[in-house]
């Protein structure tokens, strides 16, 4: 492996783990706050950008501006979703129950893009598609970086907004301990909902980011929850900073491994890492167990 | 609390796994019975009402993977029935078609030509698109004794199954696609010709066929391969291949690509700037949508064809004045190869005289052993194994349109070497 081939892998190492990091984000987000195992995550992922998709070939709108429709209307399904179907299920079975549930989700939303748009593969195509910058003759693509732009701000949105606004402390709160959490006053059943929908615009941001340089198909969200649901339990369940570590390591990681492997073997990366933590630190290389701290 | 859910899981377990069985046994025999009826009452039908309609059955890839191409493949079969009613059938007889789904999917396309073949009996049958899932309908076809015609089946592997009943409708297998390219390059003298090449191939049998076809012919001939690179059928994401491929510097860029994974790994080479001497890529530039898709950046993109819309056979004149005027557009390759399928089909029936099931479809097999059909890809004929004997023309992309460049007998422009900036 040559010293260039080396920086140009580990840039774009880089720029895939940024949005591995946004979309862990999300996943590792619902089951902090309610112990859901979002199966459907990536399925929003995918229809976020057949969105945006539709918007720039049909519409001819750029599709970073999806974004101003594509955010609200997930937190919105989001919220409805938690109140009217993840709430009904009880609370003793909540975690297993809702693989089931939000399986369907994926199912259905899978059917319903496939219906719709067809099960071609679709990719938007942009005036500056194949542009890129250098940088010590290394060669960065303009959509990636934008992509990564995109999720590293939302990271940072989605960072400032627990830590300092008082919803973000409610969020939390619940997170840690929703009984304590209900003791103080806080009202867990609707922040849970807010977290939710969160949760879902993140995929929203995600899947727009995606998007700008990837094909996208109905059933492409396979392919993206197996290695989401590692990097989660890698980074540790309910902690988002582990998950983005988590991401930006293995991101690079796969990346790195293509040279010497191939494309073929690298993907396996992340079940391996899932099979080391479970057998080495089941709660997780960054966070605690449920997320102690945040 | 445990004990008792574990029996449940169990006894549902089992429960399930009996049901299954079963339903299977209850599948193969109505399939056994099917297969009987079928043979024998395919034989009477067509001696007797002969105003019926010939029924031809189809699986092909409309969703999945493969729905690209399998949908130019359905617009050249239906098209190819079209022209065939207004002229007045086959044998006197209007010809029907019987399209079904297999969604890209093995299992699927199995079934499929189960259900066509014994349950809906139908007269005759075409193939679907690609090697895939080729090789396992063929098999289906060989079970019933049925004249098997395929499209797009190209790989090598297709004709090393003992298949006795099969034939490819189009001028040559994947491997022989780029010959024409090899010799050329070969040909040229040793300063000037590429000294390094890099390869990425699609884990597919007609896709690596093409892509190691040229590979091992320019090995041979002393140049170096310097990547060598496989990537499963769903990769989405080409930046680590395409940063292989250029920090390899390689002289020339041979793709053994279908159609997005082609886009995808053209893009990022772009994302790259990456400037190869010569860049060959199979199927996808081929294809109408290819140039829009990666944004007019084509410039000197070569890939073979089987097929040309101005070549001068006498019946692809016709097919392309019939075909602009159902669809506003010309043919291209897939549709071409199914309208070839077609008229390979039709020869045999029309010089032996039935269309059913039974005894008839041996004796097709055995006219088109024998004989030479007149299609739209120029006068076809097969070996044993139902290998076409010929090889594929090449193509380049040149200010933005395509023009055939090799052989020289047929070329409409001069290859363009070494290829400008893309």
């Amino acid at each position: 492996m040559t010293g260039s081939l080396l920086l140009q892998s580990l840039i774009l190492g880089v720029l895939l783990g940024g949005l591995y990091a946004l979309l862990a984000a999300g996943l590792t987000l619902y089951f902090g706050v309610m112990r859901v195992v979002m199966i459907a995550h990536a399925a929003f992922l995918v229809l976020a950008a057949y969105l945006a998709w539709f918007a720039n070939s049909r519409l001819g709108i750029d599709p970073l501006l999806t974004l101003v429709v594509t955010v609200p209307l997930f937190f919105g399904i989001g919220v409805l979703m938690q109140r009217l179907l993840i709430k009904r299920l009880r609370p003793a079975t909540l975690t297993m129950m809702s693989v089931l549930l939000t399986f369907a989700i994926a199912l259905f939303i899978e059917g319903l893009v496939g219906f719709v748009w067809g099960g071609t593969q679709r990719r938007i195509q942009l005036s500056y598609s194949s542009a890129s910058i250098e940088i010590f003759g290394a060669r960065i693509a303009v959509v990636k970086l934008i992509a990564f732009g995109l999720a590293a701000l939302s990271l940072l949105a989605l960072y400032l907004l627990m830590k300092h606004t008082r919803f973000g402390q409610a969020l939390r709160a619940t997170i840690q301990h929703p009984e304590a959490a209900q003791l103080v006053g806080i009202k867990t059943e609707g922040v849970a909902g807010l977290g939710f929908g969160l949760g879902l615009a993140t995929a929203a941001l995600g899947g727009t980011a995606l998007s700008l340089d990837a094909t996208i198909y109905p059933s492409l969200h396979w392919h993206w929850i197996g290695p989401l649901m590692a990097i989660i339990v890698v980074g540790g369940l309910g902690s988002i900073p582990g998950a983005a570590i988590a991401a930006l390591v293995l991101g690079v990681g796969q990346s790195l491994l293509q040279v010497p492997l191939g494309t073929t073997w690298a993907q396996t990366i992340f079940y391996v890492a899932l099979f080391v933590t479970l057998m080495v630190r089941p709660q997780g290389f960054f966070g605690g167990r449920l997320a102690q701290r945040f | 609390m445990a004990q008792p859910i574990r029996r449940t899981r169990g006894t549902s377990i089992t429960r399930g796994r009996t049901l299954t069985a079963a339903a299977a046994a209850a599948v193969a025999l109505t399939l056994t019975a099917c297969a009987g009826g079928g043979g024998g009452g395919g034989g009477g039908e067509g001696d007797g009402e002969s105003d019926d309609p010939i029924v031809i059955g189809i699986s092909l890839p409309l969703t999945g993977d493969f729905s690209e191409p399998g949908k130019g493949v359905q617009r050249g079969y239906e098209a190819w029935a079209q022209i065939i009613n207004d002229d007045g059938g086959l044998l006197g007889r209007q010809v029907e078609l019987k399209i079904l789904d297999d969604q890209s999917n093995a299992d699927r396309v199995v079934a499929d030509y189960e259900v066509l073949i014994a349950q809906d009996e139908v007269d005759l049958v075409f193939g679907p698109f690609s090697t895939r899932l080729v090789v396992p309908s063929a098999r289906v076809a060989q079970e019933y004794g049925m004249l098997f015609v395929e499209p797009a089946g190209a790989a090598a592997e297709v004709f090393e199954q003992g298949f006795d009943n099969l034939f490819y409708a189009a001028p040559a297998i994947a491997q022989d696609h780029y010959n024409y390219l090899a010799d050329e390059i070969l040909a040229m003298p040793e300063g000037e010709r590429p000294t390094t090449v890099a390869v990425a191939s699609m884990d597919d049998p007609f896709a690596q066929g093409t892509a190691y076809g040229l590979r091992d012919k320019l090995e041979e001939g002393g140049l170096e391969i310097v990547v060598d690179e496989v990537y499963p059928p769903n990769t989405t994401d080409f930046s680590p291949i395409a940063a292989k491929i250029a920090d390899s510097g390689a002289d020339m860029v041979i793709g053994g690509t279908q159609y997005q994974d082609a886009v995808n790994l053209i893009v990022a080479l772009q994302q790259l700037n990456y400037q190869p001497q010569l860049a060959a890529f199979s199927t996808a530039p081929t294809n109408p949508e290819f140039s829009e898709a990666i944004g007019s950046k084509t410039e000197g993109i070569l890939s073979p064809t089987g097929y040309t819309p101005d070549a001068t056979w006498p019946s692809n004149v016709d097919f392309v004045e019939k075909y602009t005027e159902i669809h506003g557009n010309p043919p291209g390759e897939d549709e071409a190869n199914a309208y070839t399928t077609g008229q390979v089909v039709a020869a045999a029936v029309e010089a032996v005289g039935c269309a059913e099931q039974g005894d008839c479809q041996q004796q097709l097999i055995d006219w088109l052993r024998e004989n030479e059909v007149d299609t739209v890809v120029g006068p076809l004929t097969w070996d044993e194994t139902g290998k076409p004997q010929g090889a594929h023309l090449i193509q380049q992309y040149v200010d933005g349109a395509i023009e055939i460049v090799l052989p020289s007998e047929t070329a409409e422009a001069e290859l363009i070497f070494p290829k400008p900036a893309w």
